[in-house]
């Protein structure tokens, strides 16, 4: 019924529009076609200085009022330390292409209006000016090998992997349809290797339990951080590709199987100073974002406030099915005592649920009596009879 | 089009022809007009080069209708998640699900499926054959004074060959597994493993097999159009006289002949994935709790061969929309294109430069970061041509004596496009940047303001333009002014706010939003992109109208050039035969902008040169 | 590219159009096996790659396509000086010639396939499959126009009109250029 009804609407006001434009050409055959021309540039010319103005006012003035949106500013300030490098090129670059892009639409829209057509004007015969190509040839030549520069010479940093020696932390990310799975390496700092092959519902991951680097690997549901340490995350893909996106820390990098990739950053921020930030109060006791100081369920005001309750995301960022914008996990930067305190109460996941089951290699007669920890595939790894 | 010009009337323009032109015999080889004889070869199989233009035209309007609405439906699923969808069920059917309370919503899946359909036909079938197709088909021949392509009979293949690959991805949208939805990037595992997505099953098999057949139209297109530039230029037409336009579908037709066989290997690759158990991109992949056999093939090389088309194929959309809006923005300003050479320079810098930058769309793909300091440098070279470019559009008002229609409005709404949608590309261009802004909204807004809307922009003030040439008459100018206005302001109103949800971070391609905090605050923002987006469509549901009203009951157009330009094409008859000129072909004498030279309003490229004149560029 | 200002007499000494676009064609037939042997270099240098020596077999094949390569140009020099028997002897002979290439391309994988290397075995074998495959079936085209050409050469009598040169230089430029394509394919091969 809608349907039919916007139909019909939308014939009727065709209608009245074809009614329009015909009344126009009508008025151009009475008044005589150069004339009524000439009326049409200066209108068409005065709209085009009009939506000149009007145009730059929204971009500038919707810039203004999402301004706590874009990188570098406000609450959106990156929460990694070459996160801020980052930042700062974006608004180098934004500071020159906002100076171009105001000044080529005002001149743009301005020259449209003062040279509209009229009777009597000739038209300047000006084919080129080599001078002129020159100028602004070199000009954004000069301006792009600056951003180059600056671009490359901070990609460079960011993209490089930690150096052999450093102190680092290691953790890795597997994606999967649909969502990530986490591994720590537990107390040696190691990953224990993997292969697909041994991939079932109770080792997700495929990890190789022979390998020893494995045994104390723990599965957690979050990221927890501590604050300014060096993290490197090991990329996997289990089946199509993914895109391990961390928007708060300016981290992104495509999950690929069969091929392991790698971002290396440190978090210079812990969730508890953000959230203080977030919720911070201007000189006057006013919000300084009076929209994270809204309750997160809008229909309970009671409910905690929106900066409360904030936590950095771990998000998709490479379209990978129909689970692709749901792939969530939390992350939390923690202070170093903390992230000891939570490190010590994890368990090996080979502990919890691989210890004492047909998987186990490292099996014995006892503990094959008690109950599994769960329902093991038929297609256990043949290392399983090991001992 | 039966209306034949009865009246001798003595044109100007056929004295200079018949004065120079040159004589090919044309009648002599053509005594009744084999290819017109009926309604069949007149307006179906035609091989005449005007009618497939038209062809084209009208099967990429049809197709840029669907894409669009198809864009409406997955807006209001953006904008309105909640809202009860249930009244669209009558027509997407299965891709509604209706619960027990009457709610209909969305499923995921076919909002992927959308998108995907929404991508492949608004750049492939619209942007490319809709665009580059109708005007090379219809301006090549006219501009540079051939009768012809050099190959009729390929011509009219190249358009069928189009048809039918259009018509397999309509129909894979009835397939019960729904059309493809991995994207229109169509990248490996997704696309290759039907335990991957519902749409990788048939609906990929029909799309790759759809695309194919595209690939062999642009192919059989891109070789008439290169022959005839280099082949069939009337008497006079050097290379360095021919308009713009045709200097824009040339260097097009290069890269599409060059970019697309690629597109095929890759497709090619894909399909021996999919179907003979081959490993070129699969590798270690479990799924649907099985182990594959596939070892040692890289997704990544698959994405290397479709950007080396990708790449390229933005420039084959943009290209031809810069040619028209250079040649409708000087005629409409009476004035000369600024910088003829230099626009031809940077046409063919942009050319060269689009092949050499492909794997910017892969920095964050886990390539070696290091190759990105090559394609980061070439990637920045390309908006030094494109500067060069936008200067000299806005020289050429400079002193104009402009002429409002409605393809010149819609030229001077190109220029603000590209430099707005230009800009942007300056920030994803430099990989640093790109980190952040890789797969967000911005990346959404970038590339529809300066390939999506730019080009249509660039398409519209085609059409307003060479309507009278294509159909005899004019489309109505009042509607086509409103149509401008709230177009511009439409596509800015849809596209603009989209860069403020990706510096927020807001990734493309999510169903919704609401499953993270740090994406779910923008509303707001989002319903007013999906009323905006709407309201604009009605704006385009106008053009439509105006388009068929005026093929019937347009104004009529009584004289041969009614814009007073200098090209080749407008000294055909109003309505053109097959061979477009009747008599001798018309033989040039001196460059396409001589607007307002020596106090003449407009001197036609076949008028020879004054006795001390010099060639004006 | 060529811009410069044609200022000789218009269309003098131009290449035909058709035969223009043919030429055209064949670059767009080359970036399509530019692409594959990209491809092959790329992954190659990614690791996990089977070296294996190519079938003599696909030597053989080449020394034929070569043979029919001669032979048909020969039936070419023999049109335009009007030797009918020679011209039709050699023309029947280049199409065995051609057939024969495509039976040795599949005798060609079959060997491959006894030496372990199957389709599906590794990437490096799967890329000489498919791209020897995509080649033969351009091949398969040109023998298609072989046909046509013999059809003209027996049932027509002979005369050396203008069209029936042009389409015999048609089918002869294809013909090379498939050839051409071949050798280079197998030294891409040998020597990757």
């Amino acid at each position: 019924m809608t349907a039919l009804l916007a139909t019909i609407c939308l014939i009727l006001i065709s209608i009245i529009v074809v009614q329009i434009g015909k009344v126009t050409e009508l008025a151009g055959k009475i008044r005589g076609e150069e004339e009524y021309q000439e009326q049409l540039n200066k209108r068409q010319a005065n709209y085009s200085l009009l939506f000149m103005v009007l145009f730059l006012v929204a971009t500038i003035a919707s810039a203004l009022y999402y301004k706590n949106s874009m990188l570098w500013y406000g609450p959106n300030e990156a929460a990694s330390e070459h996160g801020s490098s980052l930042d700062s090129i974006f608004n180098i670059t934004l500071f020159f292409t906002g100076i171009v892009f105001i000044l080529t639409q005002i001149l743009l829209f301005y020259f449209a209006w003062k040279y509209r057509g009229e009777k009597g004007r000739k038209a300047l015969y000006m084919p080129h000016d080599n001078r002129l190509e020159v100028v602004w040839t070199v000009i954004p030549a000069v301006v792009m090998t600056f951003l180059v520069v600056g671009g490359l010479d901070a990609w460079n940093e960011v993209m490089a992997d930690v150096d052999p020696g450093e102190e680092y932390i290691e953790i890795e990310g597997t994606g999967y349809q649909f969502a990530w799975h986490l591994r720590y390496p537990g107390p040696d700092g190691k990953l224990g290797a993997r292969d697909y092959k041994l991939i079932t519902a109770t080792n997700p991951l495929g990890q190789d339990w022979t390998d020893p680097k494995n045994l104390d690997d723990f599965h957690p549901s979050e990221i927890y951080l501590p604050v300014g340490k060096k993290v490197r995350v090991r990329i996997t893909a289990r089946d199509v590709l993914h895109n391990f996106y961390l928007p708060h820390f300016r981290v992104k990098m495509d999950a690929v199987p069969g091929m392991p990739t790698y971002f290396v950053f440190t978090p210079k921020i812990t969730t508890e100073e953000y959230r203080r930030k977030l919720g911070a109060l201007d000189l006057n006791g006013q919000p300084k974002y009076p929209e994270w100081h809204e309750p997160v369920d809008p229909s309970d005001p009671e409910s905690p406030k929106r900066y409360e309750a904030f936590d950095f995301e771990l998000a998709c960022a490479e379209l990978c099915g129909k689970g692709h914008y749901a792939m969530r996990r939390v992350v939390r930067i923690v202070s170093e005592g903390e992230y000891e305190d939570w490190l010590s109460k994890q368990q090996s996941y080979y502990e919890s649920a691989i210890k004492g089951t047909d998987d186990d290699p490292y099996k014995t007669e006892e503990t094959s009596e008690e109950p599994a920890v769960s329902e093991t595939p038929a297609e256990a790894p043949g290392g399983a009879e090991t001992e | 089009m039966a209306n034949v010009e009865t009246k001798p009337v003595v044109h100007e323009e056929d004295l200079l022809i018949e004065e120079y032109g040159y004589d090919d015999h044309f009648h002599e080889h053509h005594h009744g007009d084999k290819y017109q004889s009926n309604f069949i070869t007149t307006y179906i199989f035609s091989q005449d080069h005007k009618m497939i233009a038209k062809q084209f035209l009208i099967t990429g309007m049809f197709w840029a209708i669907i894409g669009a609405a198809m864009s409406l439906i997955f807006r209001l699923q953006l904008g309105f998640p909640e809202e009860n969808m249930a009244w669209i069920k009558p027509l997407l059917g299965k891709w509604i699900t209706v619960n027990e309370s009457g709610v209909g919503s969305l499923a995921p899946e076919f909002y992927y499926a959308l998108v995907t359909m929404h991508g492949t036909i608004l750049v492939f079938f619209v942007l490319t054959a809709g665009l580059s197709g109708t005007f090379s088909n219809l301006l090549i021949p006219l501009q540079l004074g051939a009768r012809d392509m050099a190959s009729p009979f390929l011509n009219m293949l190249s358009y069928w060959f189009f048809f039918l690959s259009g018509t397999i991805m309509f129909l894979s949208l009835f397939l019960n597994t729904g059309p493809f939805a991995g994207g229109w990037t169509a990248y490996p595992p997704l696309s290759a493993l039907p335990q991957a997505s519902s749409g990788s099953g048939a609906g990929m098999t029909l799309w790759l097999l759809s695309l194919v057949f595209f690939v062999v139209s642009v192919l059989l297109g891109g070789i008439n159009y290169i022959t005839t530039v280099l082949n069939l230029r009337t008497k006079g037409m050097s290379m360095w006289r021919m308009p713009l336009t045709i200097w824009a579908f040339f260097v097009t037709a290069i890269l599409g002949l060059l970019s697309f066989p690629v597109l095929v290997s890759a497709f090619l690759l894909v399909m021996f994935d999919r179907g003979l158990g081959t490993s070129f991109f699969l590798s270690e992949i479990f799924i649907g709790g099985q182990a594959l056999d596939h070892v040692g093939g890289s997704p990544i090389l698959y994405q290397h061969l479709f950007w080396f088309l990708g790449h390229p194929e933005v420039y084959i959309i943009i290209l031809p929309a810069m040619g028209l809006v250079s040649e409708v923005l000087s005629v409409h300003a009476r004035k000369p294109i600024f910088g003829y050479k230099a626009m031809v320079y940077s046409i063919l810098a942009i050319g060269f430069l689009s092949f050499i930058v492909w794997a910017h769309h892969m920095f964050m793909s886990g390539v070696n970061p290091f190759i990105a300091n090559f394609f980061v440098i070439f990637t920045l070279i390309i908006a030094v041509p494109s500067a060069v470019k936008v200067f000299n559009w806005i020289a050429t008002l400079y002193g104009g004596n402009i002429r409002f229609t409605a393809a010149s409005l819609f030229g001077i709404g190109f220029v603000s496009m590209f430099i707005s949608g230009g800009l942007t590309g300056i920030f994803l261009g430099n990989s640093a940047i790109d980190i952040q802004l890789h797969d967000t909204y911005f990346v959404v807004a970038h590339f529809h303001i300066v390939m999506g809307v730019a080009a249509f922009f660039g398409m519209f003030a085609g059409i307003y333009n060479w309507y009278p040439k294509m159909f005899g008459r004019f489309m109505n100018e009042t509607l086509g002014k409103i149509h401008f206005w709230g177009t511009i302001i439409g596509a800015y109103a849809v596209f603009w706010p989209m860069h403020y949800l990706g510096m927020a971070g807001v990734p493309r391609r999510y169903y919704r939003f609401d499953s993270f905090a740090a994406f779910g605050q923008f509303d707001l923002m989002n319903q007013f992109i999906t009323i905006a987006a709407i309201v604009t469509f009605g704006f385009q549901v106008l053009f439509v109208i105006n388009f068929f009203y005026s093929i019937w009951k347009g104004k009529k157009m009584t004289t041969r050039n009614p814009w007073g330009a200098t090209t080749l094409e407008w000294t055909t008859p109003i309505r053109p035969g097959h061979g477009n000129w009747p008599g001798k072909l018309p033989t040039v004498q001196r460059w396409a902008y001589d607007y307002g030279k020596d106090g003449q309003e407009f001197i036609p490229q076949i008028q020879p040169l004054g006795k001390d004149e010099k060639e004006g560029h | 590219m060529n811009v410069t200002v044609a200022k000789t007499d218009y269309r003098r000494s131009k290449i035909h159009p058709k035969k223009f676009a043919l030429l055209v064609a064949c670059a767009g037939i080359m970036m399509m096996f530019a692409a594959f042997t990209s491809a092959y270099i790329v992954r190659q240098a990614a690791g996990n790659w089977l070296e294996f020596r190519l079938p003599d077999l696909f030597y053989v094949s080449t020394g034929v396509i070569l043979l029919s390569s001669i032979s048909l140009h020969s039936s070419y020099l023999a049109f335009t000086r009007g030797n009918t028997r020679i011209y039709r002897l050699l023309l029947a002979a280049t199409l065995i010639l051609g057939l024969a290439f495509v039976v040795l391309q599949y005798k060609g994988w079959q060997a491959l396939a006894a030496i372990g290397v199957e389709l599906t075995t590794n990437p490096s074998g799967s890329f000489v499959y498919v791209i020897s495959g995509v080649h033969a079936a351009h091949v398969l085209g040109g023998i298609a126009a072989l046909i046509l050409a013999i059809l003209h050469a027996f049932l027509l009598q002979h005369r050396i009109t203008p069209a029936r040169k042009l389409r015999f230089e048609m089918t002869l430029i294809y013909w090379h250029f498939v050839d051409f394509l071949w050798v280079y394919l197998l030294l891409f091969f040998t020597l990757q």
